[in-house]
């Protein structure tokens, strides 16, 4: 009984206890931010190297990519009935893209996407900024432009296909409740975007010559300015030309370049930097004609088989990729030997160079250099929170100092040893646990509005800009703290904390009384 | 009946390289009500004595027996009942706990010896009680001052409620007069006397002869040992 009161008295009676708190409390809240972006940060590589790849990858890695994808995709489904979801081909080329009216140009990396699998291999469609307010109203093949007119009541309105989906949108949005958006909607239904609409068009209406549509990574359309405010580029709907090199299945170039006029239909956004600065997303079928992948006809009247950089496999079962990896492999030797007498040898060539990855294997290299950065930061902050362990241990030794003649009296009166002891250890234990609750809150407070705090921070001086986009990949810094890295920081604190106070507690507790009461 | 029996006690203290023999086999008897002084000159190992006494302190040699038992034979955790339960001891520097008023510091042994739970069931009575001695000593109506808010005297006195509020078989006092003028000094034996009458066994370290004489029986500690 005495050791919870005299724990109490000394805790409210001495100003040494608010520094442990104190420095208990900023340990926590810095070991809890620390460890929950570069947590979150790996996190989100993870997340999105699955959502913007697929369950199982099949490429070789060049640029002419490798034939009879179409026949394996047909192969796997019929040797593995049920395990399959989605097999979806995709072309990687590089082109030059140029904006006619202001001539503006970039490179640009070319994904060429069978657009309905390649939406259902992985998560590209929820990266779409204006399919996602009119849903299914982006497609690749030939588009015209929306353009908004007003109606009798002098209201906004889009053409009947966007704003039925728009209502649509609207009506989902109602019934998922769902709240929080990442972005604005698109301006030309906004208020602001209207008067100019009035003075031209009274209906609606899809304009333009229709074009195939292309599907832009949004850091290509935009450029951000230091705030991470997007400037706007590219309007939607607006002529892009994209011009392509064909290559030939030994790589060499087949032809002249080709210029294709296109039509901007969609914005994607990752939140990859890396790829939202580059991509850009055709249709398959059209650019495989263009950069000369697709079937061609030989002078002895045969075909040449279609290629494709890359098969993306999206299965059944989300958590089997690691298990499905090496039966897929084995499936695709299987098949490469029943090509064998078939192929020519540049073909074979192509197809000896194809692996069979998971989407963890793929970003391997990345991950695991983030995973050691994790490691690195934590070892760091173990040890600066080994300097708070010594700092509380000297606090507490302070404390036990000018407690020694109490200590001696104590046990003087018939204290045990365990029991003085106990005194100090829940003395230390009170504080981890307030310092702990304090700095869990302040941290995930933190953790929780960093990306505003980073904001303010680079208003008051630029140099304070700490997050770069180009550096970190993602334009935001991850901001969520998991329940469990709390418990756990918490249940360091107190721990450090009660550790702190052994030491000293232990020094006093086990000796005869008369030593500690010769302290005058 | 002998309560405490202490034989061919030996204490030294190391000095740096010297060692300093403060006890040299002392040899003593503690029956049971009697009021013993023990004087001797200064720095002679009178303190020392009454800490091996009380268990506070360990000796180098010998034994000290308490009703027939072995202190320094016994387990740590018998140690601390014993210090508990059947020493009361009074310091010449009081050693009030300087966070606790009167009443909390008297009943300080009453806690330490309950579990929390006891405590709960146990703890009016021993307000009770700790106030009916505080009344015996003539605090009541200091109860809830602090220690730095109290005399000299009335220090000493808290410190001796404190010490025999567990009724202790055995009081020791340490020149519980020492820093107190002789006016106080008399109300505080007077204190232990009535004590003593009421059948305490009292042993009462002192350099002051005139407090000796107050005793049933006297001894001397010189060079070490018991002068008979
Ligand atoms: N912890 C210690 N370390 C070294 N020497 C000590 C220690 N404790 C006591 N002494 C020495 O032992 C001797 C006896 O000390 P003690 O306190 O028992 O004397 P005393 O008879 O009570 O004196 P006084 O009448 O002044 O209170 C003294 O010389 C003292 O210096
Ligand atoms: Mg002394």
């Amino acid at each position: 009984m005495y050791k919870l009161i005299l724990t109490v008295r000394y805790l409210f009676s001495k100003w040494i206890a608010v520094f442990s708190v104190l420095s208990v409390w900023l340990c926590v809240a810095m070991v809890l931010i620390v460890f929950s972006v570069m947590d979150g940060f790996l996190d989100n590589i993870k997340q999105h190297s699955r959502g913007l790849l697929s369950d199982i990858i099949i490429d070789n890695d060049t640029l002419q990519g490798f034939p009879y994808y179409e026949e394996f995709g047909e192969f796997l489904k019929d040797r593995m009935p049920g395990e399959i979801a989605v097999v979806s081909p995709v072309i990687y080329s590089y082109g030059i893209l140029r904006e006619p009216v202001t001539n503006f140009t970039k490179p640009v990396r070319i994904v060429a996407i069978d657009f309905d699998s390649y939406r259902a291999v992985n998560d590209f469609s929820d990266s779409l900024y204006y399919n996602r307010y009119y849903p299914g109203t982006t497609s690749l093949t030939q588009t015209q432009v929306p353009v908004a007119g007003i109606d009798g009541y002098d209201r906004p309105i889009l053409p009947p296909s966007h704003e039925l989906a728009y209502q649509q949108y609207l009506k989902d949005r109602d019934e998922s409740n769902e709240t929080s958006e990442d972005f604005s909607e698109p301006g030309f239904r906004s208020p602001h975007g209207i008067g100019w609409f009035k003075q031209r068009f009274n209906t609606p209406r899809m304009d333009g010559e229709p074009l195939p549509g292309i599907i832009m990574g949004t850091d290509v359309i935009y450029s951000k300015d230091k705030e991470g405010f997007y400037r706007r580029f590219l309007e939607r709907g607006c002529e892009i030309i994209l011009t392509v090199l064909p290559l030939t299945h030994r790589g060499t170039i087949a032809e002249n370049p080709i210029p294709v006029a296109m039509r901007n239909v969609d914005d994607s956004r990752t939140k990859v930097y890396e790829i939202d600065k580059i991509c850009v997303y055709v249709d398959f079928k059209l650019f495989q004609r263009f950069l000369s992948m697709g079937s061609l006809e030989r002078v002895d009247g045969t075909f040449t088989p279609p290629r494709a950089s890359q098969l993306l496999v999206r299965l059944t079962d989300d958590q089997g990729y690691k298990a499905a990896q090496p039966r897929i492999e084995e499936l695709w030797v299987e098949f490469r030997e029943s090509l064998l007498d078939r192929l020519t040898l540049s073909d074979a060539e192509l197809i000896e160079g194809v692996s069979v990855e998971t989407w963890e294997t793929r970003q391997q290299d990345f991950i695991q250099a983030v995973e050691k950065e994790k490691v690195l930061v934590t070892i760091l902050f173990a040890i600066i929170s080994l300097v708070a362990i010594v700092l509380i241990g000297v606090v507490f030794y302070m404390i036990v100092i000018q407690k020694t003649r109490d200590i001696g009296i104590i046990k003087s009166l018939g204290a045990t040893s365990a029991g003085v002891a106990t005194i100090f250890l829940m003395y230390g234990a009170v504080i981890g646990v307030i310092g702990g609750v304090l700095g869990v809150l302040t941290g995930s407070f933190v953790v929780a509005n960093i990306n505003e705090l980073q904001a303010l921070l680079a208003r008051l001086n630029p140099n304070l800009q700490v997050w770069s986009p180009e550096v970190y990949t993602f334009d935001r810094i991850p901001s969520a703290v998991k329940p469990g890295v709390m418990v756990s920081v918490f249940c360091m604190a107190v721990a450090t904390s009660i550790f702190g106070a052994i030491v000293p507690a232990m020094k006093a507790a086990w000796v005869w009384p008369v030593e500690t009461l010769r302290y005058e | 009946m002998v309560l405490a029996r202490v034989s061919k006690l030996h204490k030294s203290y190391a000095l740096g390289r010297t060692k300093v023999s403060v006890l040299r086999g002392v040899n003593l008897e503690v029956r049971e009500g009697e009021m013993l002084a023990v004087t001797g000159a200064s720095g002679c190992g009178k303190s020392t004595l009454l800490h091996i006494l009380g268990a506070l302190d360990k000796p180098d040699q010998g034994t000290v027996s308490l009703a027939g038992e072995d202190l320094f034979a016994a387990s740590t955790w018998r140690r601390d009942t014993i210090r508990n339960r059947d020493v009361g001891f009074v310091f010449q520097f009081y050693h009030l706990l300087p966070e606790f008023n009167v009443l909390e510091n008297v009943l300080m042994p009453r806690m330490v010896g309950t579990s929390t739970w006891g405590w709960m069931s146990a703890r009016r009575e021993a307000k009770a009680k700790a106030a009916e001695i505080l009344e015996l000593v003539g605090l009541q109506d200091r109860l809830k001052h602090r220690p730095n808010e109290l005399s000299g005297g009335e220090r000493q006195r808290v410190a001796i409620a404190r010490a025999i509020v567990n009724e202790p078989r055995f009081l020791l006092a340490d020149e519980p007069t020492g820093n107190l003028d002789a006016k106080m000094g008399k109300g505080i034996m007077e204190c232990l006397h009535g004590l003593n009458e009421k059948g305490q066994t009292i042993v009462i370290v002192t350099h002051d002869q005139q407090i000796a004489a107050l005793a049933d029986r006297q001894v001397r500690l010189v060079d070490g040992k018991i002068e008979s």
